[in-house]
């Protein structure tokens, strides 16, 4: 008797549980829709997959036998896993090999090691042994200490966990055991409030019914109670005495944490077992004294240990663009390498002849008898050498420590994300979290923002609103005096129980329901309501209140609608104490009334309702069926009542289009043989080993029909905190915010009303079609209309313009994926806003793919639900919203947070903010590093192209570590371009990241010949202001080291904006720091720059030389910059200046500007 | 003030750091290492049990401070048109006087250069010139004269300068030990110093102390000048650097086994005078930045008068002839940017007259074209709606 099904709200009406498993299933993998061809829509089943998966046989081969309480025999192979837990990746003895393997996958790494290995050889050795290694021996240092201190915490917490006590049957008596110790096969007890150490079927509790209830907190984040079963044929077992032994037949382990598929052979019976049956080692046994199962899976083989794999990893699209650029440093880098060894080459053979008598290179060597040549290898190998010499002396014209600053920086940026009080929700006392680190910048570069409706734009909190009863609609004033005397409530045992909400009642309504006769509309009010407090899965639980005389009850149910719904039903005196899976207790206006729940079919999304069947105490049986109104109308008996159908849809009209949630509620009695046969067909269909589900689908679809229409009930969904103001801004922020909805369409149309999406002077188009030839003529005609329609008013840039698309799930299906793609496509570009609804998950994400193949824009989405769990993984940047509907989105997404509103300071300040950090970041590591390098290339030169460099090699080793390193990432994670405050304020400055105007290629090449004029300065005012001087080559290199180092520093710090201490202390700092260095470097003796600086230091010549250097190299630059600056001057910019000249009233002036135009 | 402190403890309580992740951000860490959400769910799970009602009641809300939310105090420079005009103009009335100072000072040195290499090739010899500065037995000696063009006051430093000659080629340059000449104790410390490491061939031999190319290659052209014949004296002591001559370059370190070896690179040393005092192998040792180069051969502590004819006695012995090198003697006097050198003072005139070009471009530009700081009318999106 399954009763768990998934939650029953619009929203997720195409969602249903075996396609919810689906997407649980796959939401690791990285979905990609396009390639594969998944279809979009439900026209051919999309829950075939599912369905198949559950119709399909255990095969033996894939089954895994688990003989209950006989561990032994269960696990003779010893091929099941114990139930110890390792999560620590290494051990001591293996940390440094494994460490350093896993380190080098690192492209990055390789690089190092590549170079650090070339260097060597002994013909090649550029660097003595220890400055060519320290770069990378520094790195992998870091990395592996960070590495060893996690595993330790992991291997810590490991041992914790395994060492925890549960109490297991050995000998026919429960021994306390260490979880670790726990097997396959063994049998377990819990008690309330204990977690569940391994995954286990279970065979009986503490309940007689064998219900025992769980919280999956830990699972799927999910806080509510969710019910699981003992089998009939175990229940009633008390292993000690009665020892249960029998087979169970299970999948192999899978991550599937929605499904479970095995049988039991018990007593030469055989009993299917599903998802109810299971209880997943992390979660939590609530309300139910004791519970006894068998372990089926333990340790890393339990459904909770498969799923702990990472967030998806994504690469940033500044990342990708900066790659290209790094193929273009690449290209330079050969360049200049193949310049290097092709004059090498010539400057020998041309002094082919000269080689053995110069005294500076003697080819010969004299000292032994035999004359050889000495480190000579012959032209070709010449050449070959010093190109791979020159690699190694310009290897950091590839910025491969820039990979690591920007991961520093991403998580510095993290840091401040996560600690932004203004992200951070009270309500649910949830900070902002960074899942994903790698795409901090892509918050600066969206353009199109995809948004769930429920939980997201709507607080999914449902509040039952008004009710149509046999085509009365009571939709009356609301009235608080009923509240305020604490809503209905019954005596028990002298106790004051009521529900734990209050809901407000309709008065006249609520009089009704009170004065039960046997009227005929008191006994569709009486049916009504029944079905509400009935037909559900909802578990009341009775809790304490700070009263002692008053108890609480709690509905605990997956579903809020339902939930709003049975507290409805309480509120107006129908009021659910009691759920077993065999009955129900309902206290009906002070008179507790059992009912026996016959039989149950669960929600589906394909029949978009879901049934119960109640035995009346008079034995009468009743079969009460609720759902959505397009599902239910067609199996309503309209014959009966016509007025009443006709009317009910009115009123159905009428809710959602004020933005309510709908469900109708129908009603049939049945007939003795009307029952047997369905239990006959029921008892066969739930024992199915093959197609369960569908058997069962069927059953309930020969059920429900013609049945009496009760009424319909209508639910607010409001609107969360801000979503108005955030969408305003967000489209000021040229964003385009479209709606993927689940919801009706007037559901859907309405709330965008509230969340002033749409405006009363756009002009919509609605798209709403049932073949594709239609879908194609309106498709046409709509981009007719579209172009007239901004054709005419292009010349006033304002709402009345704009367009706005709403189109349904059913159209899309013949859209997406076929040739009319395009069409949709080149439409919804040149609509203001774009509404979807009644889509299911896989159309969300083919939406996502539909813009994210066609444009270069950024897409973002930003769902709740495990029904946006496919648009998220699509979209560049995946936002969850950590709230009422568990974790699966938040699981799948890259940034997750409180509530929809926060989205805005998420994009406009912290994203605008990370683009500009990192955008800059990148090129001025690109110039850092190739004026070194250029600065290098130059002096070779003059060295008949031999890499001698006259900077020291200490220098060049310590360059990006220590002499430019720590200025890049201060700036990068603390510089502000603007306030927050500005950037509020006028969205619009977000374009800047949505028009790349912090980092393109023209920047770059831009950056490059500025990097080329200062490495020019840098070399040659030197070298002319020292030619024909007794200069030593370490005098100049010290020399070219403080001017480069100066150099960066400065040119980072006329680009610094906001100038803190930390700014201050960096820069000034680094150039301190180089000074320190250079001066230790020259102090020691056996270095042959042994007190170079200190000779030069006291030399007016080379103050000159520096100062000289540093205003000659910035001059370009600077001009550049001011004159762009004044001439064309970047909102940035302007908005900066207003920031600092302007006060706060010209602000509001400027304001007001901005809504005359 | 209770109250205060009170909430201050609780903020303590609020941020005390959760047992299993002392990283405030430990789930940052997720994306780059994946199997610590394994654990972060285990920690998760033992939270759970461990106090579950107690970590739902403790606020996680990041506590205020101007780090965290980024609000700093800072000074945020705007270069208004005022300031660019200023800088431009500073820049230009700094470098100008600086320019014109070195390039008068540069003016004030006077430099004799004389090339020798060619004019000291005897007739007989000019087709064969390595034959000549090869063979251990021609007369090297060569006399020629010069002429003082100004008056040249003391100190005069008198250089040899190389071109052509690449002091600073990786080979040559790598080919020394800093160890064997700074101490006695590392004699056998030659290992970069191949192919002039040992003597007597196989390998084990004796150290060649100083070792390694550049002290095998150093130059012994000897210089004597006569002015009216009277013999100037060339001061050959402090000619390099203390630093060298104290620490670098060992007072117990004898040469040993110089220049025996079957190629003779270029000057001998006398083996009874430690390395600290041999003043010509310090300077040499100083590798030269540039092919092109001058040492510090000794100074003359006499003023030369103009149009004095000094007479150059030199030993040509220094073999630049193989390679197409070039000798020259130079007579310099000194200033406080060096030697003569007019670039900087150049450079600088040029810089400090381009800053002030540009100081009146932007005078111009802010007359002309003004724009006001901060006018919202200039913004995107305003400019679009105007227009």
């Amino acid at each position: 008797m399954s009763n768990l099904h998934p939650q029953q709200r619009p929203d997720t009406f195409q969602n249903s549980s075996s396609q919810r498993s689906i997407s649980s299933n796959s939401w690791r993998a990285s979905v990609d829709f396009g390639s594969k061809g998944v279809r979009h829509g439900s026209r051919s089943g999309n829950d075939s997959e599912g369905f198949s998966m559950s119709r399909r046989e255990i095969n033996d081969d894939d089954a895994r036998l688990v003989y209950v309480n006989d561990p032994l025999k269960t696990n003779e192979m010893f091929e099941f896993a114990g139930n110890s837990i390792r999560t620590g990746k290494y051990s001591v003895i293996t940390f440094l090999p494994r460490n350093l393997f896993e380190q080098f996958h690192r492209v990055a790494y390789m690089y190092f090691l590549i170079i650090a290995v070339l260097n060597q050889l002994p013909q090649l050795a550029v660097f003595g042994r220890g400055a060519s290694i320290l770069p990378l021996a520094s790195v992998l240092f870091v990395t592996a200490v960070k590495d060893a201190y996690e595993d330790w915490r992991r291997h810590k917490s490991d041992k914790i966990e395994n060492n925890r006590m549960a109490s297991v049957l050995v000998n026919d008596r429960f021994e306390l055991k260490k979880w670790k110790d726990i097997q396959v096969g063994e049998v377990v007890k819990i008690s309330a409030d204990e977690t569940i150490p391994c995954d286990i079927v279970l065979l009986s509790t503490s309940d007689p019914t064998g219900v025992a209830y769980v919280q999956t907190i830990n699972l799927d984040g999910e806080s509510n109670l969710k019910t699981r079963y003992a089998k009939q044929e175990t229940l009633s077992r008390i292993p000690e005495k009665d020892i249960i032994s029998g087979l169970i037949k299970c999948e192999k382990p899978n991550r599937n944490i929605y499904g479970f598929q095995a049988n039991m052979e018990i007593d030469g019976k055989r009993v299917s077992l599903g998802p109810s049956n299971i209880i997943l080692r992390g979660c939590v046994i609530k309300n139910t004294d004791w519970a006894v199962g068998v372990a089926v899976y333990a340790g890393r083989e339990t459904k909770a240990m498969l799923n702990n794999s990472g967030a998806p990893s994504k690469r940033s699209r500044l990342e990708t663009h900066m790659n290209q650029e790094i193929m273009l440093l690449s290209f330079f880098l050969v360049t200049l390498c193949v310049v290097v060894s092709a004059c090498a080459g010539v400057w020998l053979r041309r002094h082919q002849d000269e080689l053995d008598l110069m005294p500076f290179y003697r080819r010969k060597d004299y000292s032994e008898g035999k004359v050889e040549n000495y480190n000579y290898y012959g032209l070709g190998m010449e050449i070959f050498f010093s190109f791979l010499m020159s690699v190694i002396v310009f290897q950091i014209m590839i910025p491969i420590s820039l990979y690591i600053s920007m991961e520093l920086v991403r998580v510095g940026q993290a840091y401040f994300m996560i600690r932004d009080d203004r992200m951070f929700d009270a309500s649910s006392n949830t900070r902002f979290q960074c899942r994903a680190l790698n795409i901090n910048e892509d918050l600066g570069q969206i353009k199109y923002v995809f948004s769930d409706k429920t939980g997201t734009l709507t607080e999914n909190k449902m509040e039952f609103q008004f009710a149509s009863i046999a085509g009365v609609d009571y939709s009356g004033e609301k009235t608080e005096v009923y509240v305020e005397q604490g809503g209905y409530n019954i005596q028990v045992d002298g106790q004051v129980w009521r529900p734990k909400v209050k809901v407000q009642v309709d008065p006249k309504l609520l009089q009704l329901s009170k004065t039960l006769n046997d009227t005929k509309s008191s006994k569709e009010i009486y049916d009504f309501f029944l079905a509400l407090a009935a037909c559900n899965t909802i578990v009341p639980i009775v809790v304490n209140s700070s009263n002692p005389n008053e108890k609480l009850i709690d509905y605990q149910g997956e579903s809020p609608d339902e939930q709003a719904l049975v507290y409805a039903a309480a509120a107006y005196g129908f009021m659910l104490i009691e759920r077993t899976s065999g009955h129900i207790v309902i206290d009906i206006q002070g008179e507790r009334q059992r009912f026996n729940v016959l039989g149950m079919h669960e929600f589906d999304s394909d029949r978009k309702r879901m049934s119960v069947i109640l035995g009346y105490p008079d034995s009468t049986v009743k079969v009460f069926v609720k759902g959505a109104d397009t599902s239910m109308f067609k199996i309503i008996d309209e014959s009966l009542n016509l007025d009443v159908v006709r009317a009910t849809e009115a009123h159905l009209h009428s809710y959602s289009s004020v933005g309510l949630r709908t469900l109708v509620v129908g009603m049939r009695a049945l007939s003795v043989s009307e029952f047997d046969t369905w239990q006959t067909s029921y008892e066969i269909a739930s024992t199915a080993l093959m197609g369960r589900a569908g058997l069962l689908r069927k059953v309930a679809i020969n059920l429900e029909n013609n049945l009496t229409l009760l009424g319909a009930s209508a639910i607010e969904d409001r609107l969360q905190k801000g979503v108005p103001e955030a969408i305003e801004s967000l489209r000021k922020a040229n964003m385009k915010v479209w709606v993927l909805t689940g919801d009706k369409q007037e559901t859907a149309i309405s709330i965008g009303y509230s969340s002033r999406l749409l405006t009363s002077k756009m002009s919509q188009i609605v798209i709403n079609n049932n073949s594709k030839m239609s879908c194609k003529k309106s498709l046409e005609d709509a981009l007719i209309t579209c172009k007239k329609l901004i054709d005419v008013t292009s010349a006033t840039d304002d709402d009345a313009s704009s367009v706005a698309l709403i189109i349904d799930g059913t159209s899309l299906v013949y859209i997406l994926d076929t040739e009319l793609e395009e069409q949709l496509f080149e439409l919804a570009s040149k609509c203001a806003v774009v509404l979807c609804c009644r889509v299911a998950p896989l159309q969300k994400a083919g939406i996502v793919a539909l813009i994210k193949n066609r444009t270069d824009d950024m897409t973002l989405a930003i769902g709740d639900g495990a029904n946006d769990v496919s648009m998220i993984q699509m979209a560049d940047v995946g936002v969850g919203i950590s709230g009422q509907e568990g974790r699966q989105a938040v699981m799948a997404s890259d940034f997750a947070m409180g509530q929809f509103r926060f989205l805005v300071p998420l994009l406009l300040v912290h994203g605008h903010w990370n683009y500009q950090r990192m955008a800059y970041m990148i090129l001025y590591n690109f110039y850092r590093n190739a004026l070194f390098v250029l600065v290098l290339f130059w002096y070779v030169l003059y060295t008949g192209f031999t890499l001698t460099t006259a900077i020291t090699e200490w220098s060049s080793v310590l360059y990006s570590i220590i002499y430019t390193a720590v200025p890049t990432i201060v700036i990068g994670i603390l510089d502000k371009d603007l306030s927050r405050k500005s950037l509020m304020a006028y969205p619009q400055l977000y374009g800047s990241g949505q028009r790349k105007e912090s980092y393109n290629l023209k920047l770059f090449w831009v950056t490059m010949v500025d990097t080329l004029w200062q490495s020019v300065v840098a070399f040659f005012i030197p070298v002319l202001a020292y030619w024909k001087s007794d200069i030593d080559s370490s005098s100049l290199g010290d020399l070219w080291t403080l001017a480069v180092v100066f150099m960066v520093n400065i040119h980072l710090a006329m680009d610094v904006i906001r100038w803190t201490w930390l700014s201050h202390a960096s820069i000034w700092g680094s150039i301190i720091a180089t000074c320190i260095c250079v001066i230790i470097i020259d102090a020691i003796p056996v270095l042959p720059g042994y007190w170079a600086i200190f000779i030069l230091g006291s030399s007016g010549l080379f103050w000159i030389c520096l100062f000289g250097i540093l205003v000659a190299s910035m001059i370009p630059r600077f001009v550049v910059k001011m004159f762009m600056q004044h001439c064309k001057p970047c909102d940035i910019q302007i908005a900066r200046e207003a920031e600092k000249f302007r006060n706060s009233m010209e602000v509001t002036r400027s304001g007001e500007i901005e809504m005359h135009r | 003030m209770l109250l205060q402190t009170q909430r201050n403890t609780c903020h303590d309580r609020v941020n005390l750091p959760h047992p299993h992740s002392p990283f405030p951000f430990a789930n940052q860490f997720n994306s780059i290492h994946p199997q610590i959400k394994l654990q972060k769910l285990v920690a998760d799970m033992n939270h759970n049990v461990n106090g579950p009602s107690k970590s739902k009641r403790l606020s996680k809300k990041p506590q205020y401070s101007r780090f965290t939310q980024q609000e700093l105090p800072a000074w945020k420079p705007i270069l208004t048109p005022g300031w660019v005009i200023a800088s431009f103009l500073a820049i230009a009335f700094l470098f100008i006087p600086i320019g014109l100072v070195s390039l008068f000072a540069s003016e004030r040195v006077v430099e004799i250069v004389y090339r020798y290499d060619q004019d000291c090739i005897p007739e007989t010899y000019r087709g064969n010139v390595t034959a000549y500065i090869q063979n251990s037995v021609t007369n090297k000696t060569c006399i020629e004269n010069i002429t003082v063009p100004k008056k040249m006051d003391p100190p005069i430093f008198v250089y040899y300068q190389l071109d052509n000659f690449y002091q600073n080629h990786r080979r040559y340059v790598k080919s020394r030990s800093d160890k064997q000449l700074r101490s006695a104790a590392y004699e056998f410390t030659t290992k970069d110093c191949e192919p002039e490491a040992r003597v007597n061939t196989t390998w084990g031999g004796e150290p060649i102390v100083p070792c390694g190319l550049i002290a095998w290659s150093l130059f012994n052209d000897t210089y004597n000048l006569i002015k009216q014949d009277k013999v100037l004296d060339i001061n050959k002591k402090g000619i390099a650097w203390k630093s060298d001559t104290k620490v670098k370059f060992g007072s117990n370190v004898y040469p040993k086994n110089f220049q025996t070896s079957n190629l003779i690179g270029g000057g001998k040393l006398n083996e009874s005078i430690p390395l600290s005092e041999q003043e010509d192998l310090i300077v040499w040792m100083r590798t030269a930045a540039l092919p092109t180069f001058r040492k510090l051969y000794g100074k003359i502590n006499v003023s030369l008068e103009a149009h004095d004819t000094i007479t150059v006695v030199l030993q040509n012995n220094y073999n630049t002839y193989s390679f197409g090198g070039q000798k020259k003697l130079v007579l310099s006097t000194t200033s406080w940017i060096g030697g003569k050198n007019d670039f900087l003072g150049i450079a600088y005139l040029t810089v400090g007259g381009i800053c002030l070009f540009m100081a009146l471009n932007f005078i111009l530009l802010y007359v002309f074209k003004p724009r006001p700081l901060g006018d919202p009318s200039y913004l995107s999106w305003n400019r679009k709606a105007v227009n």
